[in-house]
């Protein structure tokens, strides 16, 4: 084997094993938060003991209905420490929302429900907002999540 | 708008666009006549053979004639200036949206203005400027790097010019503000407040520069594979041809799924049949071309780098084989990546796990490439740093910086975060600026004596642009992965007041970017009123393998003189 062959044999090796490290770490974070990521919705998926809050996303506003009737729209109220689960539908086209501070990131598609679990350890207020484009006021699409103790 | 209005208007752009076209057609037909008059009387036939003829083999400059000439090299230099004038035109929205974007809320223009700006940027740099000199170069360079036995196609590959062009200009008039995704049923709402009252037109258009794209793929493949000179076998084809093989099965193979789809969507338009209830399936559909397509943006380059950098270092590729099966392999798994596009969409959590870990494996071509490229720079015993030079340096940089960014949303947990936002569109636009805006224009300097007849340009005025478009690009694209990172959204018209040192650091680059663009224009037109003075021929046109070991004599006069510092 000449020099020449070994560099090209050393470059490849090393960007195998680093990509295939990372590849792997990723699937075992995928693996294991599986209600973490958006799904389709399947009542029988719903983590135990989860609060279901049903996410209504519309040109361009964000609606949120909690278990006991009530909505709130561009504003989501919930509990340190709790457990919820959004189901999340959309009234016209695709929009997509995104609560960075939770990483957590949901379609929301017309005709296809989605669903996604999640809970935040730290009160706080928090940005939310739409991140598929969805015409004229795309950019208002947006609120915050008030995290109460 | 009543419907009177709009028949009126309609009616209205529809004449003045058969106007243009006929009159266009009427200079061309009129330059055609008198060119056939002349071959018939110099014993020829077909007026296309005797312009091959007559130009084979000869530098082939720029000049209104290449409009009506069928010769594979005029189409290459109709391709390459009108994917110029596209960039510059989409180059110009771009600059302008990032303007607009000083205040977090909409002051300079309305979020309907924004939205059309946002969707013609989009689709006029892609598929008019990145896929239009992709295809220009490969017309005009393939003929005499691969001596073509014969050039019959031109016709074919005229009408592939003007119907991609119509399409071009169709989609910019349409005023479509329905995203270049086109995503159903946002893009069958035609309203302003959704996709733009002529989005229909929009739609229209997208299929042509579709027709457009595939039929000179085609016309490319065969050039490459059936046309080019016995003596050239495809083992010592240069790296650019087998760049343009697999970009061009790339396009043919994933453009004619989403061809279907967008004449189904076109039909949804008028009877919404098919996606208006499953918009998904279209989403899936156009990612199946959505990602392929920005391979094509980088695939050709990636074969032009190799050329300057064997160019100007006077050495070989390191590696020639791993060279094309690292660009083979680019193309195989870069068809197996689109769902990545679609993570959060509830496609279930196999979609999730496949598409993440194919999109790792789809950066191990791109590392072997730029380790290939790095690897000819280390062993040459000298590199002489020439403006594309320096712009081929730059554009392995930012296709890294890219690139890592692109491994890190392969990541389903950082995907989660910043899909969506800013942190995707610094990723791709560090590929776009670095490698598809730097490589054409380190091309177009290393062709330009020949465009030119011979003129030079200021090398004084080619490095700042060079510096300018570096440094806005670098600025912008960081801005943007840091601000997305946190979370600033894309694609809007206005933004949380938190997310302003982002934006504003944004628009210093985006406006640098734009500055130097400017003094490249003002060089060209500086360049263009002086008299020739320089040999027009240049070595990327001529020279047949990459991989053999280049002679300093090989390198033109034009070389010579850049070394010397001064003319070109």
């Amino acid at each position: 084997m000449n020099s020449k062959t070994r560099t090209e044999l050393l470059y490849v090796v090393v960007v195998l094993v680093v990509l295939m490290a990372a590849a792997g770490l990723n699937i075992v974070y995928v693996l294991g938060h599986e209600s973490n990521i958006a799904t389709a919705k399947d009542p029988s998926t719903v983590p135990a003991g989860s609060t279901v809050i049903n996410v209504t996303g519309y040109q361009w506003a964000w609606q949120f209905t909690y278990p006991n009737g009530t909505s709130s729209t561009d504003v989501l109220w919930v509990h340190v420490n709790t457990e919820y689960t959004f189901q999340v539908i959309s009234k016209d086209v695709i929009h997509d929302l995104l609560i960075p501070a939770l990483g957590l990131q949901v379609y929301a598609v017309p005709g296809h429900p989605n669903q996604v679990s999640f809970s935040v350890n730290k009160v706080g207020s928090y940005i939310f907002e739409c991140v598929e484009y969805c015409g004229e006021d795309h950019y208002l699409m947006r609120g915050t999540m008030e995290v109460l103790s | 708008m009543s419907t009177e209005s709009l028949l009126i208007i309609s009616g209205v752009v529809l004449s003045a666009v058969a106007i243009l076209v006929f009159l266009i057609y009427y200079l061309v037909a009129t330059k055609g006549s008198v060119v056939a008059e002349v071959a018939e009387k110099s014993g020829y036939q077909d007026k296309d053979v005797f312009i091959r003829d007559q130009t084979w083999g000869k530098p082939r400059y720029l000049s209104w004639s290449v409009l009506s000439a069928n010769d594979a090299k005029s189409i290459g230099l109709r391709y390459i200036f009108t994917s110029l004038l596209f960039l510059f035109l989409a180059g110009a929205i771009g600059v302008f949206m990032r303007i607009s974007l000083v205040d977090p809320n909409p002051t300079i223009i309305t979020p309907i203005v924004y939205n059309v700006l946002l969707t013609q940027h989009a689709v006029l740099m892609i598929y008019m400027f990145a896929l239009g000199s992709a295809i220009g170069l490969a017309y005009y360079l393939l003929p005499t790097e691969l001596r073509l036995k014969r050039d019959d196609l031109g016709r074919y590959s005229s009408f592939a010019y003007w119907v991609w062009l119509l399409g071009g200009v169709l989609f910019f008039i349409s005023q479509s503000s329905m995203r270049w995704y086109m995503y159903p049923p946002l893009s069958l709402q035609m309203q302003t407040y959704g996709a733009g009252l002529y989005n229909s037109v929009g739609i229209f258009a997208v299929e042509l520069i579709f027709i457009g794209v595939l039929m000179a793929s085609i016309i490319v493949l065969r050039i490459i594979l059936i046309d080019r000179s016995d003596d050239i076998p495809l083992s010592k084809m240069p790296i650019f041809a087998w760049a343009m093989v697999f970009t061009a099965i790339m396009l043919i193979s994933s453009a004619l799924p989403l061809m279907v789809g967008v004449a189904m969507l076109f039909y949804d338009v008028f009877n919404p049949i098919f996606f208006l209830k499953d918009p998904l399936t279209f989403a899936v559909i156009f990612w199946f071309w959505g990602h392929p397509v920005v391979y094509l943006a980088v695939l050709p380059a990636f074969g032009l780098m190799y050329d300057v950098i064997t160019r100007f270092t006077k050495r070989p590729m390191y590696s020639y084989s791993s060279g094309v099966f690292s660009l083979g392999l680019l193309m195989i798994l870069s068809e197996l990546v689109w769902g990545h596009h679609l993570l959060n969409s509830g496609l279930g959590i196999d979609w999730v796990l496949f598409f993440t870990t194919s999109s790792f494996f789809v950066a191990i071509p791109s590392a072997i490439t730029i380790f290939n490229m790095i690897a000819t720079l280390w062993t040459a015993k000298k590199i002489r740093i020439t403006t594309p030079m320096l712009f081929v340096l730059n554009a392995i940089l930012d296709f890294t910086l890219g690139g890592v960014a692109g491994v890190m949303l392969a990541n389903q947990s950082v995907n989660e975060i910043a899909h969506g936002t800013y942190f995707v569109t610094g990723h791709f636009h560090f590929i776009f600026v670095g490698v598809t805006l730097g490589v054409f224009m380190a091309i177009f300097y290393l062709l330009y004596p020949t465009f030119s007849h011979g003129r030079t340009y200021d090398t004084r005025l080619a490095r700042w642009h060079f510096y300018f478009t570096a440094v806005g690009s670098f600025l912008m694209s960081v801005s943007w992965e840091v601000g997305g990172f946190i979370g600033m959204p894309r694609a809007v018209a206005g933004y949380f007041p938190q997310f302003q040192p982002y934006q504003d650091s944004a628009i210093l680059g985006g406006v640098i970017i734009g500055i130097g663009q400017l003094i490249f224009l003002y060089n060209i037109a500086k360049s263009w009123s002086t008299v020739p003075t320089v040999d027009p021929s240049n070595i990327l046109e001529y020279r047949t393998e990459t991989n053999d070991p280049i002679e300093s004599s090989d390198l033109g006069p034009i070389a010579a003189k850049e070394e010397g510092g001064s003319g070109v």
